[in-house]
């Protein structure tokens, strides 16, 4: 695995909210090609702030991001944006649009892509109905349950095949089964070659694969699951 | 073909058609577009005024025979009628009677009784197309008879300066009215982002170009500067149509059905226009919006 290029380079990041303390220190890792890792700590240690600089959210006060082998900082708009559209991404507050379907909500990153939806229809019905929402496509989210949401987000973060899937406590609102039928979908993306990092508090989880692991704490990034 | 294949649903608005607090835009739009279409429908009348009055007045002359003696008058004017008749072939020339050439005076000297020893000039109107003075003045002065001819282009010129005037009040005001089109869009843009900015989130995440997101705003934009365009402008028409068969209100007003269809069609072309005007404040503020959030990252 480790011969394989990486597809995510962070050195020496760091970043500060305004004029604020460091909330991520000389944060240095590495995320190669097809790799499964797993990024834990407790609350506020910087988890998420971590993930927005891995999805182009934010930019680091200093150090050097490199996404798919190109330096961040140099990147155009379009060059940020179709890395965008090769990272999945699922958020701790879903960010679903509340005025469409689950379904359209699902088919947003291959309407942007520019996909026909007659192209994409039959894959996508298959998807929500493999993450237990064939029965609420044409729900909208404000009626949806914490749970159902949660793997609405899901659904979308991995319809267009990412190369690179980012998961903020993808499992924290839906049931152990369902969980576990989630986990395997990251691992089946993960064998068919994307690279996923799971942010999480869950340790059955990351128990349940043998999977690399990220430990954040004081907003510095160390390798395994304790120091 | 599978079930779900044989159910494709019908791609969704990305942008919610409907908007809260969207009622009193409406209202603005439809106004502007009111006003757009009357400024509109003001220079055309203005500029069928001019034509008119240009033409009616080129059309006519009149011709003063100047006497000597009030015995005269009926010589000298038959005489110059005469003249004329070849000079001005086709055209209508009518010689004033006495009392009406005395008539026209009483302005300057009041009602009192003229002497009949004065001698008013005798007058022959003339009505035809492509009056020839230069001609008639030649054929006038051989005649042996002094003259005047009056082309009423001291009138002509003062009424034309007025209709001209009207046409660029009515122009004015239009390039005003769309001007203030493109910022009320502006401002109904930001405005707009700034409520959707969830949308624009979740579609700048999944990796949407800013001509993907300004392209919402700019149908958005479009759609309601037409539907805006369409009420407004036919009112003005409606409104047009309604003076227009109250009466004679100057000649700005349609007298003919080709007039009317012929501002219809301006009005059409005007609701295009003030529709892309809506669409294109739409799609620059869009992107400059977007341009300025991403620098703020």
């Amino acid at each position: 695995m480790s011969s394989l290029p990486d597809l995510v380079n962070f050195e020496r990041v760091a970043l500060r909210y305004g004029r604020g303390p460091e909330v991520l220190t000389d944060a240095t890792l590495d995320l190669p090609q097809g790799s499964f890792t797993f990024l834990t700590g407790p609350s506020g240690a910087g988890k998420s702030t971590l993930l927005k600089l891995c999805y182009l959210s934010l930019i680091p006060s200093r150090g050097l991001i490199r996404m798919f082998g190109k330096d961040s900082a140099l990147l155009s708009n379009p060059e940020r944006q179709a890395i965008k559209r090769r990272v999945g991404v699922v958020l701790q507050d879903f960010h679903l649009v509340d005025h469409l379907s689950v379904y359209e909500n699902v088919a947003l990153p291959l309407r942007v892509s520019g996909q026909s939806r007659a192209n994409y229809n039959q894959d996508l019905v298959e998807l929500l109905q493999w993450v237990g929402l064939g029965h609420r496509m044409q729900a909208f989210p404000p009626t949806l349950s914490g749970g159902e949401k949660q793997r609405c987000a899901i659904a979308r973060a991995v319809i267009a095949k990412p190369d690179l899937l980012i998961a903020d406590e993808p499992t924290g609102n839906v049931d152990p089964v369902i969980g576990r039928r989630l986990l395997r979908l990251f691992a089946e993306m993960n064998r068919m070659g994307t690279t996923i990092l799971i942010a999480t508090h869950d340790t059955h989880l990351i128990d349940e694969l043998d999977a690399r692991v990220l430990r954040i704490e004081d907003g510095r990034v160390f390798t395994g699951k304790s120091a | 073909m599978s079930p779900a294949m044989a159910q494709i649903p019908q791609e969704a608005a990305l942008l919610p058609r409907r908007v809260r607090n969207a009622r009193a835009l409406w209202l603005v739009l439809i106004i502007m577009a009111l006003l757009a279409g009357c400024a509109l429908l003001l220079a055309r009348g203005s500029m069928r005024l001019s034509g008119d009055w240009q033409s009616q007045l080129s059309d006519t002359l009149t011709v003063q025979v100047l006497l000597d003696e009030t015995s005269e008058w009926e010589q000298k004017t038959r005489l110059a009628r005469d003249t004329l008749v070849p000079i001005f072939d086709g055209a209508d020339i009518a010689i004033k009677s006495q009392a009406d050439a005395r008539a026209l005076l009483k302005p300057w000297l009041g009602n009192a009784a003229l002497p009949d020893s004065l001698p008013v000039p005798g007058l022959i109107d003339v009505t035809g197309q492509n009056l020839n003075i230069e001609k008639a003045k030649i054929a006038l002065d051989g005649a042996g008879l002094a003259t005047n001819i009056d082309d009423n282009s001291r009138y002509a010129d003062q009424l034309i300066t007025t209709a001209r005037r009207l046409v660029s009040i009515g122009i004015g005001t239009l390039a005003l009215i769309l001007l203030a089109g493109l910022s009320v869009n502006i401002f109904a843009t930001r405005a707009g982002m700034t409520a959707q900015k969830e949308i624009i989130r979740v579609l700048v995440q999944v990796g949407a170009s800013d001509q993907f997101i300004a392209k919402l705003f700019v149908g958005q934009a479009f759609r309601r500067g037409a539907i805006g365009a369409a009420i407004g402008l036919g009112l003005s028409a409606i409104l047009w149509l309604a003076l227009s068969l109250m009466g004679d209100w100057g000649g700005l007003g349609w007298t003919e059905v080709s007039e009317g269809a012929a501002d219809f069609i301006w009005l059409i072309v005007l609701g295009i226009l003030f529709a892309a005007i809506c669409a294109a404040a739409a799609g620059l503020t869009a992107t400059r919006q977007l341009a300025y959030e991403r620098k703020r990252l």
